[in-house]
């Protein structure tokens, strides 16, 4: 029963895999420009932390060389998240603007399925290996670091994923309802910001808001804890759930958004 | 073609961008103020988390009161300094031929678009600054308000030269497509160099000295270094020269590109 | 002042080619693409020659891709031409002299040239900014215009909340607020219903038969055209196949004509004749019986282009 489908959508997915990697070196500046983008922006986060431990020993919980995992699992995540959801989900507002969500909803496939990953941008693979090399070098640079607890990686940073998945496709699906909402896409980055530093360097209440109600604190911080510090199993089973969790919430929400949506004519 | 008729319709263009911009009250609202307030409270938060680890009163000689008040006015100052929605829509237009309507008209492009962006950024710099403003006297968290003036007329400044490096992106787009990726990038390097992401002196010297340079530290730390004590008047100075010396340039290259650019045209789109 | 020249708009051996890049097919190619391009030059305006006296209006008529709005940029001075050159109003387009943008009009029907965010009468206070006009004769025409229009009752309206119809009224009034001497009207009525169109027109003819500017005016509608021109220009492939009048080319053009007859105790036959057989068929005919009743329908001008560009089409 599973089987066909999973069949189905796997052989959708590398077509649009092929298909968008031919549209995207097509335009050979941006392709590069994509790359180097990334670069930038990695450069940023690990330069400012750089700087900033010259002056300090400690920030939240962790050291320089600890903050540099942190980082690496930050990366990966991002990475992940550019190369399969960015560009679709900022793009969607646009899209429905257009009207080009009544051509999607007449079609016989999941419209969330079609909606996440219209675009597979194939580019950001380069930014995927960058992260995974500066993942392991800095797990390298840890004193006496135990490998066994990089397979809590395998595990969290999916669900973590999950998370940021759900939350950002639930604030992408008000478009639908809200059609000139671009601004929700800035709640998003400032939700990810939050998200973007480790959870230790906020105040208590806020950082359990960050690990329960807004999740963000799920993305990079807790795996990055199961890698670094002695494990939080209560935390972890938490995290577990909520990839799911959230992902069935978007799922959800979606629809009732449907329910609301009222094709724009030309 | 007089000085009035000049006045007259830049004048036009920048009452254009506020009156555009106002319209969609929720984005201005997002845009101006949700933003960068959220963004300067995380960062804020981040220089406590750093004290608190460092266990002593000072950082490179300022002490934690002095690096929330950068912090705080960094973010807001950064989001006045930096062109995303009209060098999106420069290369847009030039992508898709809509440029067309506006080349037939008796103005120049460069001045349509840069009365355009002094609009936007005056009516969503000035709401916004009553957020860091209000935070500070209510905090007295450490600005030298005699400064002000000084400070945001260099920062006003820097916005010509920030304008003048769009056009130089824009005009790319006559040659290549999707340039935008080059504005995510430039606007991510001059993330880099301006001081929003901590203060420049805090690097070590070799490198300090080659930002403090760059008519980029222009962006956000010597305005706000100058702000909140951490400089002095030399460092100003130092900023318009260098600021200067950065629009003659791309000026300069903003031109000779435009017009390749307009020769190669070809008019696709109309 | 407007300047009397013999000719409104000149072109001497104007022309424009562009380059372009094969798009290779399959994975591989396109990685190859990546360093490597093979370019081809494609000419979109052959030399052309044209001389247009002040007051006409002239109708560009060709298939897509035939050359006509490319013809239409050269001389609004959007793009430079590779060959040749061209004077209008005595200036050179592509120098984009403000004297001259001040005297001429572009009205796209496919696009909004007004700001979409204000209303109309916000941007033509924008636009008399731009074309330093006096403010209170700006608005008495912004009044005149749209009184003949009749669309004043949506001039306070934001532009993105109208109809289709009103907003291309609206981009009719911003075109001629500065009374330009040269109109350039790229498919002015695309997308409207009839009675827009013909209102369109109608204003149109007026306005030319008493402003007198020079206009060229390009349309897929062979009403436009054939109401409006004094003067038709063919283009096809790049070049220009025929320059004079509608009536002339209905004449010259290959002419099919469709004869309706019925013979008496026969029933009703639909016949096409070419004009130059008409006669000997027509003899023919009468020999067959008694002819109770005959049509014979002239050729529409839509027809006779249709045919020239479905016949240039199958060549290409």
């Amino acid at each position: 029963m599973l089987a066909p489908v999973l069949k189905k959508y796997g052989s959708i997915f590398a077509a649009i895999a092929k298909a968008s990697f031919i549209a995207e070196i097509e335009f050979r500046l941006n392709f590069v420009m994509k790359i180097i983008n990334d670069i930038f922006w990695y450069a940023a986060q690990i330069f400012t932390f750089e700087v900033l431990f010259r002056h300090t020993n400690l920030i939240g919980d962790w050291n320089l060389q600890q903050t540099r995992v942190f980082l690496g699992v930050l990366f990966i995540v991002d990475a992940f998240y550019m190369t399969f959801i960015q560009e679709n989900l900022d793009r969607f507002s646009e899209k429905v603007r257009k009207g080009e969500l009544d051509l999607l909803l007449t079609k016989p496939v999941n419209s969330q399925f079609m909606i996440t990953f219209a675009r597979i941008s194939v580019s950001c693979v380069g930014n995927l290996i960058i992260a995974v090399s500066w993942f392991v070098w800095s797990l390298s640079q840890l004193p006496d670091f135990n490998w066994m607890k990089g397979l809590w990686i395998i595990l969290l940073v999916p669900t973590g994923f999950a998370v940021m998945y759900g939350i950002r496709f639930s604030i992408a699906a008000m478009a639908v309802v809200f059609v000139r909402v671009d601004s929700m896409q800035y709640v998003w980055y400032q939700l990810y910001r939050l998200g973007m530093r480790p959870d230790s360097i906020y105040m208590p209440w806020l950082k359990f808001i960050l690990l329960t109600i807004i999740p963000v604190g799920l993305i990079a911080s807790v795996p990055a804890r199961a890698v670094l510090n002695p494990p939080e199993l209560w935390v972890f089973a938490w995290s577990l759930i909520a990839g799911p969790l959230f992902v069935a919430f978007s799922a959800w929400f979606w629809k009732q958004c449907l329910l609301r949506y009222q094709s724009s004519s030309s | 073609m007089s000085f009035t008729a000049f006045y007259k319709r830049n004048l036009g263009f920048y009452k254009l961008a506020i009156a555009s911009n106002l319209e969609y009250r929720m984005n201005f609202f997002m845009d101006a103020l949700l933003q960068p307030s959220i963004t300067s409270i995380v960062e804020m938060v981040l220089w406590m988390a750093i004290f608190k680890g460092a266990q002593a009163t000072t950082i490179g000689g300022f002490d934690q009161n002095s690096y929330l008040a950068y912090a705080l006015w960094a973010t807001f100052i950064a989001r006045a300094t930096v062109n995303w929605t009209y060098e999106f829509k420069m290369i847009e237009e030039i992508d898709q031929g809509s440029i067309n309507g506006l080349l037939v008209r008796p103005m120049s492009y460069y001045e349509y678009y840069l009365s355009q962006l002094l609009g936007y950024k005056s009516i969503t710099t000035g709401f916004s600054l009553l957020f860091p403003i209000g935070i500070i006297l209510a905090t007295g968290l450490p600005t030298q308000w005699d400064r002000f003036p000084a400070a945001m007329l260099l920062v006003f400044y820097y916005l010509f030269f920030v304008y003048s490096i769009s056009f130089c992106i824009a005009s790319l787009a006559f040659f290549f497509n999707k340039v935008q990726s080059l504005t995510v990038s430039k606007n991510l390097a001059m993330w880099l160099v301006t001081g929003e992401l901590f203060p420049l002196d805090l690097m070590p010297d070799y490198l300090r000295k080659i930002f403090l340079m760059l008519p980029f530290s222009s962006g956000v730390y010597v305005p706000i270094g100058f702000l909140t004590g951490r400089i002095g008047w030399e460092f100003l100075w130092h900023g318009f020269a260098s600021v200067t010396v950065g629009i003659i340039f791309f000026s300069a290259l903003g031109a000779f590109l435009w017009q390749k650019g307009m020769r190669s045209y070809a008019g696709t789109g109309a | 002042m407007s300047e009397k020249f013999q000719y409104a708009i000149e072109t001497e051996a104007l022309g424009r080619s562009f380059q372009t890049y094969k798009k290779p097919e399959g994975l591989i190619n396109s990685v190859k693409g990546l360093w490597n391009r093979e370019t081809i030059e494609k000419v979109a305006l052959q030399k052309t020659n044209l001389k247009i006296e002040p007051g006409k209006i002239i109708g560009l008529v060709g298939s897509n891709g035939a050359g006509k709005t490319t013809l239409l940029k050269l001389l609004s001075g959007l793009i430079a031409p590779t060959t040749g050159y061209a004077k209008v109003l005595g200036y050179e387009p592509f120098q984009r002299d403000p004297q001259f943008l001040r005297r001429i009009s572009l009205l796209l029907g496919q696009k909004n040239q007004l700001w979409w965010d204000i209303t109309p009468l916000d941007s033509y206070a924008l636009l008399a900014k731009i074309y330093d006009l006096d403010e209170i004769k700006a608005a008495k025409r912004v009044q005149e215009l749209a009184q003949i229009l009749n669309c004043k009752h949506v001039l306070e309206t934001q532009l993105r909340r109208l109809s289709l119809g009103e907003r291309m009224k609206m981009e009719i009034i911003g075109s001629l607020l500065h009374e330009p001497d040269v109109l350039f009207l790229d498919e002015p009525t695309i997308g409207l219903d009839i009675v827009a169109q013909e209102t369109i027109r109608h204003f149109l003819s007026a306005y030319v038969k008493n402003k007198g500017p020079t206009v060229i005016l390009t349309s897929h509608y062979m009403d436009d055209i054939a109401s409006l021109a004094d003067r038709l220009l063919l283009i096809s492939k790049g070049s220009l196949v025929y320059d004079g009048t509608v009536q002339g080319f209905v004449a010259n053009a290959e002419l099919i004509q469709t004869v309706t007859y019925k013979i008496v105790n026969q029933p009703e036959y639909k016949e096409e004749v070419k004009k130059a057989d008409l006669n000997e068929f027509l003899v023919q005919l009468t020999q067959k019986g008694q002819i109770e009743n005959i049509k014979i329908e002239e050729t529409d001008f839509e027809d006779v282009i249709h045919s020239f560009l479905q016949k240039e089409s199958r060549l290409l």
